[in-house]
């Protein structure tokens, strides 16, 4: 039983600066992934046409 | 010609063809079509970079520009980002989106090489990045293509390498390749960024970013097969 619930606890983790470094990377990521559709997808409508 | 408009895009050019050479190497050795349809982007990504450095040495002849607007701004994005759909995705989805894709660029191919150019748009008087967009272009419907393609490579390159580092952030596993995808994804954004920021008028933008991004990508491709030896204090920490 202490086995179990001792293997249950274990997490694990990247050395820090990686922990905190990745997520901030991804929504950084997400943020411009975003923005550049909505560009693209403008630029698909017409609306900026100046960017093709 | 001068080392922005001339040097940067054949520096590009040349990284991208060597990353291609190690690609199709690891191909050879491995099998996995998603390393030959990247090492096919990164032709492109290279043939798009020597006709940008040889419009900043000679200027803009039909052909170069042709090749430069078929393989640099049309296709480049959507082959890299079909790479990573074969990398992600069911084998049957793959296979229907590269006939697709395949069809598509072909298409592309004929529309661009059949176009109508207007010679006095292609200036080689400014060098302010204004020249590389398509308005040379004056058949109808060969520009309008161009987003379709790079919404597709956009969300298959940069979403696939993004939702991969995520996924091996989420377990905790494989640090390298959680690097090595986020540099990737981070390398593909930026010629875009560089595009947009180029017809805003900011000199040299296009380049900086696209010789950029061809160094991210490889670097990011290097660590993400390159699994990191991991010390005591560099391994993943078990609380």
């Amino acid at each position: 039983m202490p086995n179990k619930s001792k293997k249950l606890q274990t997490k694990r983790e990247y050395p820090p600066f990686w922990e905190k470094f990745i997520p901030v990377a991804l929504i950084v990521i997400a943020v411009i992934v975003v923005f550049l559709l909505i560009v693209i997808i403008s630029v698909a409508l017409g609306i900026f046409p100046f960017m093709r | 010609m001068n080392f922005m408009n001339t040097f940067l895009p054949f520096g590009s050019s040349l990284i991208s063809f060597a990353f291609a050479v190690v690609l199709f190497i690891r191909f050879w050795q491995r099998r996995g079509l998603h390393l030959l349809l990247w090492g096919i982007g990164m032709i492109f990504y290279g043939i798009g970079g020597f006709c940008e450095g040889y419009f900043g040495a000679f200027g803009w002849n039909p052909l170069i520009f042709r090749l430069w607007y078929l393989f640099g701004a049309i296709l480049v994005a959507a082959w890299l980002g079909q790479g990573t759909v074969y990398l992600l995705a069911k084998k049957t989805w793959a296979h229907g989106l590269l006939i697709l894709l395949t069809l598509g660029s072909i298409y592309g191919l004929i529309r661009v090489f059949g176009a109508e150019l207007d010679p006095n748009l292609m200036t080689t008087s400014l060098h302010t990045g204004s020249e590389m967009s398509g308005h040379a272009i004056v058949s109808t419907g060969v520009r309008s293509l161009t987003p379709f393609f790079n919404l597709y490579g956009t969300v298959a390159l940069v979403g696939g390498a993004a939702y991969s580092a995520w996924i091996f952030w989420k377990k905790r596993v494989l640090l390298h390749r959680t690097i090595g995808n986020i540099m990737i994804a981070l390398g593909a954004m930026l010629p875009a960024f560089g595009g947009t920021f180029s017809r805003m008028g900011i000199s040299g933008a296009l380049y900086i970013s696209e010789f950029l991004g061809a160094v991210l990508m490889f670097i990011g491709f290097i660590r993400a097969t390159s699994p990191i030896e991991e010390t005591e204090e560099d391994s993943p920490i078990q609380i």
